[in-house]
């Protein structure tokens, strides 16, 4: 298929675009990836493992202590385009796109006696890889990526579901540890085959 | 095939074989007979706004190329190559002025039109021996706009799309005309969940009741400013035309009082009062009713909400979202859904609006979450044997002698068209299933079948026996021409 494409290639972060997007960061990355025996690295990797550990056992207030209180929380909706239209994303259109009160709303519902989705809870293992560390122009700030596959299983028989997706962090360096300033999660399916996203990634 | 007219019978008196949510044969028939012929929602025309825009939806297997064409006029094209059959288009979305099929390179423009048919004189003997002149994609065979909505119906003789919404525009108008610029949709997201479509069709259609058992979570963490879904039974179900939905039943004051309590800035509110008829209008502020939830038959969906979204602020802000409930099983579905919002608004209400859609419907909505969580219990739970055992009780609102409950508003309690009740009862779930069992019961006729190059269409049988050539109809580039003009 020929597709001359009328959108206009744009330079700007997909959280930049986000109609919802004013309050983020906007530290970028510079440079290569850091060695992976560099301390930073170290420092990021371990950060993610641990808070995948907090997210398979749905420990949501530990999780949402570790967010930066500006936080923006953006996971796209993708579509399939032609080589070339230059997007990759619904336009103006995002499966989460939060920031600290909608992320609290959240987890104040999880921890309600009424969140019957999460009633029995999913058991969840969030498997990260693909880990590489840059450093920005702040020094207290740094841009991690990572992979991330979901395993998420339902009730007794129910066929698990799974998601995979990049992220793309940008971590905050604080007197009391790391903290997740800007997340953006680029899902790898247009169609997410999970029954809701009553999880996070 | 299985006699299904004991079922459909039961579920005319409001009893509902349980299994009817999770059973092959009802599908296949629901595929041949009630997707086959009803008018189905595919995009909004703000999703295609330019010339050349198009989106690619589907009608259960039926890929459609939804595209705008060089005129402005909005085409629906059965996305198959008439070559071999390759998917002529393989992006959801994007801008394109012709389409070039990626196995022989046979090429269309954005309105369907063959134009690029490489060694046509070589391999076929030029026009002589296949005509590219006047050779198009199929249209779909009826398309029809209202408010920008783009339905089509793969039935040829569909009942014109405005007749088939009824009285339901009446209410279709509060979701999509707020003003004269309409709507602009964005989405959709989409997600498959192991649910059977009619659920989710019949939830949103008239299911007050399960409010406060469900959504009890969203009302206890603040997004609501008061215990709204306890209130639900003071609101209404109507039914007009094919679709109908739920209100809430708002405080006293005036219409603007009113549109203000659910957060309509006053702006809006002026372009909502040059807009509605009187009627529309006397509905939310002399009758006190706010549309919420709708269904249109069979299978698309409407939501209208208004939660808090910001910390610190008892405002709230309103939300619109369309859906449909695309089968792809028995027992799977593929939700699609929208963000829409009046075009003339300002930016930062769509912002909030957008806020408050986001927080609570679709994939990560967090109303949301726990419907589907039920719908796919109950959709397991009905694929056993023991599930034909049980029909299910669905007469909400009705005595055991078949008398009302409540009986319906009169016209001087209630302006809008329809059927209107207050207060809880299953009469659109009725109203929805009637309709499904009416298309299930009739046979469908044969559709008429183009072949390619060839002048004739030709009818079949739906059994697929070879029947003769019943009707020679106009050379297909005029028959094309008919069917996209007379879209
Ligand atoms: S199948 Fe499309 S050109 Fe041959
Ligand atoms: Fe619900």
């Amino acid at each position: 298929m020929s597709v001359e494409t009328a959108n206009v290639r744009t330079d700007r972060t997909l959280s930049e675009q986000s109609p919802l997007g004013a309050h983020a960061p906007r530290t970028q990355r510079t440079g290569e990836s850091l060695a992976f025996n560099d301390e930073l690295h170290l420092q990021a990797h371990r950060w993610l493992v641990d808070e995948s550990y907090l997210l398979d056992a749905q420990d949501y207030e530990a999780w949402l202590s570790t967010l930066a209180s500006d936080i923006h929380y953006l996971m796209p909706v993708r579509v399939t385009t032609a080589l070339g239209a230059g997007y990759t994303t619904a336009p103006g259109m995002a499966h989460l796109d939060e920031n600290m009160y909608s992320l609290s709303r959240r987890v104040a519902r999880f921890a309600t006696e009424h969140a019957w989705t999460e009633d029995p809870p999913s058991r969840l293992r969030h498997y990260i890889t693909n880990v590489r560390t840059f450093r920005t122009k702040n020094p207290d700030e740094i841009v991690v990526d990572s992979a991330v596959l979901l395993f998420r299983s339902r009730g007794d028989i129910n066929e698990a579901a799974t998601i995979s997706a990049g992220r793309e962090d940008l971590l905050r360096r604080t007197a009391t540890g790391w903290e997740l300033a800007r997340r953006t999660i680029m899902v790898d399916e247009s169609v997410i085959r999970m029954q809701n996203l009553a999880i996070f990634l | 095939m299985t006699d299904q007219s004991g079922v459909l019978n039961d579920v005319r008196q409001g009893m509902i074989p349980a299994h009817i949510y999770n059973d092959k044969e009802l599908f296949d028939l629901e595929k041949e007979r009630l997707f086959s012929r009803s008018w189905l929602f595919v995009a909004h025309e703000s999703e295609v706004p330019q010339a050349g825009d198009y989106v690619v939806r589907h009608v259960l297997e039926d890929s459609f190329i939804i595209s705008r064409d060089e005129k402005g006029e909005v085409r629906a094209l059965f996305n198959m190559c008439l070559h071999r059959g390759m998917q002529v288009c393989r992006a959801e979305m994007g801008n394109a002025s012709h389409f070039r099929c990626p196995y022989h390179g046979w090429s269309y423009r954005n309105d369907g039109r063959l134009i690029g048919l490489p060694f046509h004189e070589e391999a076929f003997g030029g026009e002589e021996g296949f005509k590219k002149k006047g050779q198009t994609l199929l249209p779909a065979p009826s398309l029809g706009v209202y408010n920008g909505l783009i339905f089509i119906s793969l039935d040829p003789n569909a009942e014109p799309l405005e007749d088939f919404l009824g009285d339901f525009k009446f209410y279709l108008d509060y979701y999509t005309k707020q003003s004269a610029g309409g709507i602009e949709l964005r989405g959709p997201q989409r997600w498959r969940i192991k649910a059977n479509w009619k659920i989710g069709a019949e939830n949103f259609a008239g299911d007050m009741y399960h409010t406060p058992q469900t959504h009890a979570s969203v009302v206890e963490i603040g997004l609501f400013r008061e215990p709204k879904a306890e209130k639900r039974k003071d609101g209404t179900t109507y039914w007009a035309g094919n679709g109908g939905g739920t209100t809430y039943k708002l405080p006293e004051g005036s219409l603007e009082d009113r549109l203000r309590y659910v957060g309509y800035p006053d702006d809006m509110i002026e372009r909502m009062k040059g807009q509605w008829s009187q009627a529309q209008l006397d509905v939310i502020g002399q009758d006190g009713f706010m549309i919420s939830a709708a269904s249109l038959f069979p299978n698309m969906s409407f939501v209208h909400n208004w939660p808090r979204v910001e910390e610190d602020s008892d405002d709230v802000h309103p939300f619109i979202s369309i859906r449909q409930w695309q089968p792809i099983s028995e027992n799977e579905t593929e939700v699609l859904s929208w963000f829409a919002v009046d075009k003339n608004a300002t930016d930062e209400y769509k912002e909030l609006s957008y806020k408050a859609y986001l927080m609570c419907f679709g994939s990560g909505g967090m109303f949301e979450q726990d419907d589907v969580e039920n719908w796919v219990s109950l959709t397991n739970t009905a694929a056993g044997s023991m599930a034909r055992r049980l029909l299910l009780n669905g007469r909400m609102g009705l005595l055991e002698d078949g008398g009302n409950v409540v009986e319906p508003l009169t016209n001087e309690q209630y302006s809008g068209p329809g059927s209107t009740r207050v207060g809880y009862s299953e009469y659109n779930q009725r109203e929805l299933l009637t309709r499904w069992a009416d298309h299930l019961e009739r046979p469908i006729e044969a559709a008429a079948q183009l072949k390619v190059g060839m002048t004739a269409v030709r009818k079949t049988s739906k059994s697929g026996s070879a029947s003769s050539c019943v009707a020679a109809e106009a050379p297909i580039d005029e028959a094309a021409e008919t069917v996209l003009l007379g879209a």
